[in-house]
């Protein structure tokens, strides 16, 4: 579809949300193709939200066969999609909350994808990949000027990175200006503020123990959320052992934790108490609600960094699974 | 064997509470939907919904249980059916009901573990608020507007109940900056949505659109005002449109030619302003192009683009004629900003008034926001803020309410860090609620000699204290004044208060049995004096009045603000307005985060908005 002429059609459906973001921004949604790698319990809420909010294409890449685990929390597969391919298994509800969206299924390997594939989207969205292949995809994506936004959620605790590379956006703003007439108060007028974000590449911001990263981009690391290292230690669990903490193994995965914690906090140079340790107790399973929240944060900052509207976080979200704080945290500019 | 569903984090004792729990979701719209979704996939297996309202094509873009196929259909039924489709082994009823029908008492309530809020105006939220605290069910509550957000748990003994802070109310205008001196849009688009009331709807005395020559402003010095020397008809406007058979030009000519006239000898109004350019329909339809009123598919040049005056005047001629066919055989027409004509009539009106008092001229589009007080509405938040929700329902369940503070799920900004923000503490009760405490006890300010029993029944007791069906009593004298028995006091419904011996001073005992609610109102004998006064007030303070402006000007619902940018090491505080923010015109420095709390959808009508 072209980035003109809404039609009366689309006015009337996505009227509500035009009313917030504007035409212009529903324009450029409609010309944004995306790619979405894993479609699991985040990623069905994440594809789900930016259907619904009028993108030209979806690509789900994703070469998992459908569990009865998995078929349990995602909204998009039935019992009749278990053994099936999950991509192609979501296609028929996925289609279903918006026709208007053009939709693939991909059922290869991210991993084993040539550059050239990824160049074609405006956006990538990761979840559930270990951290090689985002910081790959980063190196690909900055290339070719792709915008990319990486999630995960372990069990009540959840987070995203972006990289949406030199990001300009607008955000209206409402002035009150002093008015010289009598007593009617003050005149309101809405003016454009055009701002910029240069985000940093992903290599200065995952860094963790024996990789050949430069341990100059480390900084202010005492004053960073102590989430952000619950974040880098769950994200090498699964780069060490090719899957998530699991419940079935709860006590001999909490002391794996506890091991890459003590050496992430030795590369930091800070204290452990940056985090209790009782929040690995938190990190098990994909909790459905909090898959909902990172999905709704996610999908947000997706809509923004392809329409060009409204502030986007830089670069990080930690979402506090004990007092469901959710912050932004800057690392690595 | 059935997988479990309910999240492993939990530990064994709160997943079986999830199994076993019984739950109420009142409202299957933007939050509801996403709170539906989220229990279904959550483990819990035994769920009630209901919701009064159909399914429309603008609740797609986010009621993503909703297909274009459903449009129509009640949406608890389809809510019902869609998450079956998701887990087919759980219990699910679904009521097309308004959830205050006398059908859901304290009883109906009493049989849940927990009630989930997912409405969208604060009557039906209050009257939830009234019956989980008549049956002691925790009850949390949410809402949305465009970016922002909260959820809230309440709990009686607990937390604060929904009623315990005054709610801000809707922004009135004063009815001579209506008809004499507009100077913003939506001062036009009131008077366009007035003019269409006189000429085709329902008609209403306080909703006049000729110029008011009461106006305090226009008196001069001598202290005489404009009255004996005017030209105001006397014939109602309605009576004279018929006369002329709706001839456009004439109406035209009247509303934005002479009617403006007659302003501009009201001179003490342009000492200060800049004085009103009255047009007549020669003129406007000369003015420029010749443009073509034709419906074409192009959204960007129909709605988006501000209408020359040439186009409001041939809107206007076309939609006074539409509307005359359509009034033909009938009493009166409703407006809806959804009906065309009425929209495109409010627009083009509107559109002429601001051209003549030098006010920016909008588009159909953002007249219609305004015109329908539309919330904008979308997927992200409200998933964001249902997925808090439930989380705060696996708290609530095992009673760790202290674990339930209050998150404000915020439009990001430059300035803070937090895109959720949670309380520290659960927010207690205000010990002087008048629905909460104790002895809940409230003072009215009416005028006694004027206002009917059924007036005070109405406009005071179910619209401002949101009793359903109340009974009340003299207090000590036994005297029935109103019965919720049908037909029972109907002999009272004409006399004003005085007959009824409710004068200054009279304590008067109420009771609403299907909230189980008993409230003491005591009588203040009270006369609007200035021209925009509340015909009538409502405080636990009389003091509270005073404090209420300021509330109106300050936080979004009175609430201390937790201050959550004081570690962020970014720069200074400045005064900012984001656009969604109701509360426009805050004084407070820095900027408030709690959303506007009516929330997910659609629409105050704008009659509320007015006086
Ligand atoms: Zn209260």
């Amino acid at each position: 579809m072209s980035e003109q002429s809404l039609s009366a059609v689309e006015a009337e459906l996505y009227d509500r949300q035009i009313r917030l973001w504007g035409i212009e921004s529903q324009e450029k949604l409609r010309a944004a193709n995306v790619l979405l790698i894993n479609c699991r319990g985040l990623g069905c809420e994440i594809a789900k939200n930016i259907l619904l909010s009028g993108i030209n294409s979806l690509t789900v890449l994703d070469d998992s066969l459908v569990t009865e685990e998995e078929q349990i929390k995602n909204f998009f597969l039935t019992k009749e999609s278990i053994g099936k391919k999950l991509a192609e298994a979501i296609l028929p509800k996925a289609q279903s909350l918006n026709p208007l969206v053009k939709i693939t299924a991909d059922c290869e390997n991210p991993v084993e994808k040539n550059a050239n594939f990824f160049e074609a989207f405006t956006i990538i969205i990761t979840t559930g990949i270990k951290t090689d292949l985002v910081l790959k995809l980063d190196k690909i994506c900055r290339i070719n000027k792709v915008k990319l936004i990486s999630g995960d959620v372990f069990g009540m605790f959840g987070f995203s990175v972006a990289d949406f590379l030199n990001h300009e956006y607008y955000e209206d703003r409402v002035q009150m200006l002093p008015k010289k007439r009598t007593q009617d108060g003050s005149v309101k007028t809405t003016i454009q503020v055009k701002g910029q974000i240069d985000y940093p590449e992903l290599n200065k911001v995952l860094i963790f123990p024996n990789t050949k990263q430069s341990i100059d981009a480390i900084k202010k690391s005492n004053r960073r959320n102590g989430l952000f290292f619950l974040m880098l230690t769950l994200l090498e669990f699964r780069n060490e052992n090719g899957r998530n903490p699991q419940i079935s193994t709860k006590t001999d995965d909490i002391e794996k934790l506890k091991i890459i914690k003590k050496s992430i906090v030795g590369l930091y140079k800070i204290s452990t108490s940056i985090f209790e340790d009782s929040l690995f107790e938190q990190s098990f399973g994909e909790v459905v609600p909090v898959c909902a929240i990172l999905g709704g944060v996610i999908a947000q900052e997706v809509i923004k960094a392809v329409s060009h509207k409204e502030i986007t976080i830089n670069n990080i979200f930690l979402l506090d699974p004990v007092t469901f704080n959710g912050k932004e945290e800057c690392v690595g500019a | 064997m059935q997988l479990d569903r309910t999240p492993c984090v939990l530990g064994e004792e709160a997943r079986s509470l999830v199994k076993e729990a019984k739950i109420l979701v009142v409202g299957a719209g933007g939050i509801g939907c996403e709170v539906l979704k989220n229990l279904a996939l959550s483990g819990f297996q035994d769920i009630e919904i209901i919701d009064l309202d159909t399914i429309d094509v603008s609740n797609l873009n986010r009621q993503f249980l909703f297909r274009k196929e459903h449009v129509g259909k009640p949406k608890a039924v389809v809510a019902r059916e869609t998450i079956l489709g998701y887990n087919p082994d759980i219990k699910v009823k679904a009521y097309h009901d308004s959830i205050t029908s006398q059908e859901y008492g304290v009883n109906f309530f009493k049989q849940f573990s927990l009630v989930l809020n997912a409405l969208d105006n604060r009557a039906a939220r209050n009257h939830v608020n009234r019956m989980c605290l008549a049956a002691d069910i925790p009850l949390i509550e949410s809402g949305t507007a465009g970016y922002s957000g909260q959820v809230e748990l309440i709990k009686k003994g607990v937390t604060q109940c929904y009623e315990c802070q005054p709610k801000p109310t809707q922004k009135t205008y004063p009815g001579c900056t209506i008809r004499n001196t507009p100077s913003e849009p939506v001062h036009c688009i009131v008077w366009a949505k007035h003019l269409f009331n006189q000429l085709f709807g329902e008609e209403d005395p306080d909703q006049d659109v000729s110029p008011d020559s009461e106006d305090p402003e226009a008196k001069t010095e001598d202290g005489h005002s404009m009255t004996d020397t005017g030209n105001v008809k006397r014939i109602s406007t309605r009576q004279w449109a018929q006369e002329i058979d709706y001839n456009p030009t004439q109406l035209f000519n009247k509303f934005f030619f002479e009617d403006i006239e007659y302003l501009l000898k009201m001179e003490n109004l342009w000492k200060s302003r800049k004085p009103p350019v009255p047009i007549k329909w020669e003129e406007a339809t000369t003015d420029g192009e010749k443009t073509e009123v034709k419906d074409d598919d192009n959204i960007k040049n129909t709605d988006m683009k501000v209408w020359s005056i040439n186009k409001c005047a041939q809107v206007f001629a076309k939609t006074v004629d539409v509307l005359k066919k359509e009034l033909s055989g009938r009493n009166f027409l409703v407006w809806d900003k959804d009906d065309q004509p009425g929209m495109d009539f409010v627009t083009a009106c509107a559109n002429i008034r601001s051209h003549i008092f030098s006010i920016q001229m909008q588009s159909k589009f953002s007249t219609k926001s305004i015109a329908g007080s539309i919330i904008p509405a979308i997927a992200t938040a409200n998933a964001i803020v249902a997925g808090l929700v439930v989380l705060h329902a696996f708290r609530a369940l095992q009673e760790q309410y202290e674990r339930c503070s209050a998150v404000y799920l915020r439009r990001k900004s430059k300035f803070s860090k937090f895109v959720l923000a949670a309380d520290n503490e659960l927010q207690k009760a205000n010990p002087v609620c008048y629905v909460c405490s104790p002895k809940p006890f409230v003072n009215v300010f009416v005028n006694t000699n004027t206002m009917t029993v059924k007036e005070f029944e109405n406009e005071i007791l179910k619209k401002q204290l949101n009793m359903i069906a109340p009974d009340v009593v003299l207090d000590g004298k036994f005297v029935v004044v109103i019965s919720s028995e049908e037909g029972e006091t109907q002999a009272n419904d004409n006399k004003t208060l005085v007959e009824m011996s409710v004068v200054e001073g009279t304590v008067l005992k109420c009771d609403d049995f299907l909230q189980n609610y008993e409230l003491q109102i005591a009588v203040n004998h009270y006369e609007a004096k200035e021209k925009d006064d509340p015909l009538f007030k409502v405080a636990v303070n009389p003091e509270d009045l005073k404090a209420k402006e300021d509330i109106k000007n300050g936080g979004a619902n009175g609430k201390k603000e937790e201050n959550h940018d004081e570690d962020s090491d970014d720069e200074p505080t400045i005064v900012e307005n984001p656009p969604e923010d109701p509360q426009e015109g805050s004084s407070s420095k820095r900027r408030k985060l709690n959303p506007p709390e009516d929330s997910d959808d659609d629409l105050i009508v704008l009659d509320e908005i007015i006086e």
